[in-house]
């Protein structure tokens, strides 16, 4: 009897799933043992892929293009992500306070977020950097040298750094649960023994939130190497001016979809998650030092 | 319990096929032709794809509807996107043998589609008159013809000509060399002396005389053939080795090392406009059916075209190109329908007058004459180059070799980043072949 209402449980499981399911295995699954395969071939989308066994791999470790999508991918997320963090965290901290029209606050700092992916805000981007716009204008009145970001091979990053700033609403909002989840008599008894709003924030503050910076560092470090949308458009779809944005998926996207070098841009794929795997591992191996769990006993 | 599990399974199965069916229509490769020719007027539906800007969108609608006037029982789907875009989509398409019905093709990846059989041999539709060419000029339809397959029609013609800006050059009092003699020293001499004058526009932008020309791949073609050199030979192979790209390139060194070329930062933040189309620039070559989209991204009917400059006084050595093909995909199940829509837009006269020279000048010698060129107009002014240079226009069309359109966008890149600074002139040439080695395999 109860086995027999166990198995019609586990049916009504799976067939809750099926849609899921059904659309990994088509969808991501097949696509990505696919293109396991074609990163050993050599196939430009017209004619039948040919075995070509490791060779991509080693033309990749050539390609002077590579290394530099590399370089400019690991920069925008060495420094990006860190300064998106802080950002969030200060604003997250900004908001925790109850006061009038926090909902509306909230609201206005997340919006920059929901619309932050798509098209338009990159071009409005493009738009307010460019030679003559607001902020070549600005930088003039503080002595900037004139001339536009986006035309100008040493800004370009740091512009597209500065959007990603710009971005912070997701890791915000769950900083901001986070904040919501630490007792205020931890607070209470700190100022009785005496301490400061420093000495607070980084005994009660950070410790107690560690396991949401964890979650938000590994998400955003993610997505840091993801960034395609932004600069495809930025750069006018060239990865340039001078290679400077020359993003890793952006590179992929060229080789796989300008040149028709399908099995060069697979081989690409697989490295970046290979790296992106390897860095993710990393994070979890040092979450021992320095992550702590509630109710952990140590 | 059991019911709902299996209405459950039932949902996700057709929601899990409806993702899975998002790729588009499904592709029968092999369905067979349908008898009766033109006669048959069973509704049928086609996919029509091109690339190009609002301008030329508006164009093909007025076009497309003056088609469903006249066969009301094809309807046909229309799409665009801009050029880099489209040839993403088409590529994707291909893989999964899913092109359209009938597309906007262009030379330069005509071998690419041809290598599996993606583009059908319009050859029978010729034979049988449902595309009838003939008002075409015949070497030029050669120019759609790949290993004895026509799998594509010229629709238009196009050369290069020489754009220049008449308001910058009165107010910089920089003379234009003389047009029919003058050289590329010449041309530069034109260039430096502009950027000499020191005049601003309104803005307070300093005017140039032109930009890096060498920068764009057909130039180069352009050049070679001026030197009498083949591009590309029969075999596929180039005809040029990377000393000639580097004494190409170094025409222009002293230009850039001097900042007399339009400065390539405001170029690229300018994208997708440019210099001449922000009326900073005085001059630059092009094709000559850009006209129509210059005078309407400049805000000018004041532009002027004429002739290019040569490595010998005089001797062009121009040629005309097929400026866009029209191509049916191979796995289309109506081809007579894809036939009728190619040969209306390729011979209608009507069409002719909507797209003027806005393609290129029309291949089609009724199409041709339909086109209303009011005296002065951008029309009447390609139409008046093109019979100007007819005499110079002494060279076949270089058919692109495989992979062209990759080693283009190369060539476009390097030299973005020579104007940059970041590479020389040899880095630039190795760095090109290395790339055009693998293109062209």
């Amino acid at each position: 009897m109860r086995r027999r209402r166990k198995a019609a449980e586990t049916r009504a499981g799976y067939a809750f799933l099926a849609p899921w399911l059904l659309g990994f295995v088509l969808l991501t699954a097949g696509p990505m043992i696919a293109s396991l395969y074609l990163a050993f071939t050599n196939y430009n989308l017209f004619t039948s892929p040919e075995w070509v066994g490791i060779e991509n791999f080693q033309r990749l470790f050539q390609d002077p293009n590579y290394i530099q999508a590399w370089r400019v991918t690991a920069l925008y997320a060495l420094i990006g992500t860190p300064l998106k963090l802080v950002s969030a965290l200060a604003v997250a901290m900004l908001l925790n306070n109850s006061r009038r029209g926090q909902g509306f606050y909230r609201s206005a700092f997340y919006a920059p977020s929901l619309i932050g992916a798509s098209v338009s805000i990159a071009i409005v981007w493009k738009a307010m950097f460019i030679d003559n716009g607001i902020v070549d204008r600005a930088g003039q009145t503080l002595g900037l040298p004139a001339g536009g970001w986006v035309g100008d091979p040493g800004r370009t990053l740091p512009m597209l750094i500065l959007l990603t700033i710009w971005q912070f609403g997701a890791p915000m909002v769950i900083f901001l649960a986070g904040l919501k989840q630490i007792p205020t008599e931890l607070y209470e008894a700190a100022s009785v023994d005496g301490a400061g709003p420093v000495r607070k924030f980084l005994r009660i503050t950070l410790p107690m939130l560690s396991p949401v910076l964890f979650f938000n560092l590994l998400l955003e470090t993610i997505h840091a190497f993801q960034i395609f949308a932004s600069a495809f458009i930025i750069s006018s779809g060239t990865g340039g001016p001078a290679r400077s944005t020359l993003f890793y998926t952006l590179y992929l996207y060229f080789r796989g979809f300008r040149d028709f070098q399908m099995g060069y841009a697979s081989a690409m794929a697989w490295v970046l998650v290979l790296v992106v795997g390897a860095i993710s591992f990393v994070m979890f191996r040092t979450q021992n030092r320095w992550v702590h769990y509630s109710g952990e006993s140590k | 319990m059991k019911r709902s599990v299996l209405t459950a399974t039932g949902v996700a199965v057709v929601a899990a096929l409806g993702l899975a069916a998002c790729g588009g229509s499904d592709s029968g490769g092999d369905a067979a032709p349908s008898a009766g020719g033109t006669a048959d007027t069973t509704p049928v539906t086609l996919n029509f794809t091109w690339w190009g800007n609002d301008d030329r969108a508006a164009r093909y609608n007025e076009a497309l509807e003056l088609f469903s006037e006249e066969y009301p029982h094809i309807t046909v789907n229309g799409s665009f996107a801009a050029f880099p875009d489209y040839w993403t989509q088409r590529s994707t398409e291909a893989a999964g043998r899913n092109l359209p019905d009938v597309m906007q093709f262009d030379l330069s990846y005509l071998r690419e589609f041809n290598q599996s059989g993606q583009l059908l041999d319009l050859q029978e539709h010729i034979d049988s008159g449902a595309i009838d060419l003939s008002g075409f000029d015949e070497t030029l339809v050669e120019a759609g013809v790949l290993d004895g397959k026509t799998i594509g029609i010229p629709t238009s013609t196009n050369t290069l000509g020489m754009f220049y800006n008449p308001n910058l050059l009165e107010q910089t009092g920089v003379e234009f060399p003389d047009a029919e003699t003058y050289t590329y020293d010449e041309y530069n001499e034109f260039i430096a002396a502009v950027a000499a004058a020191g005049q601003s526009t309104p803005e307070g932008y300093p005017i140039y005389g032109g930009g890096d020309y060498t920068a764009t791949f057909w130039f180069f073609i352009q050049y070679l053939l001026q030197k009498g050199v083949t591009p590309f030979e029969e075999d596929g192979t180039l005809g040029f080795d990377e000393g000639d790209v580097v004494e190409y390139l170094e025409m222009t060194a002293d230009l850039r090392a001097d900042k007399a070329v339009y400065p390539v930062e405001r170029g690229v933040a300018l994208k997708p406009l440019g210099g001449f189309t922000v009326n900073e620039s005085a001059s630059e070559i092009s094709w000559d059916n850009f006209l129509a989209g210059y005078v309407a991204d400049s805000g000018t009917e004041n532009l002027e075209i004429t002739q290019i400059p040569s490595v010998e006084p005089g001797e062009k050595a121009l040629f005309f190109k097929p400026s866009m093909l029209y191509s049916i995909g191979a796995n289309t199940e109506h081809p007579e329908a894809a036939a009728t829509l190619v040969n209306f837009l390729l011979t209608d006269p009507e069409v002719g007058r909507i797209f003027g020279t806005s393609k290129g000048v029309p291949a089609d010698e009724e199409q041709r004459a339909a086109v209303e060129a009011p005296e002065g107009s951008v029309d009447a002014k390609v139409i008046a180059y093109e019979e100007a240079v007819a005499e110079e226009v002494t060279e076949t069309t270089p058919i692109p070799v495989k992979g062209f359109g990759t080693i283009e966008a190369k060539w476009l890149e390097l030299g973005e980043n020579l104007n940059y600074g970041t590479i020389t002139p040899e880095q630039f040439a190795s760095e090109w072949f290395a790339e055009a080695e693998m293109a062209t395999m």
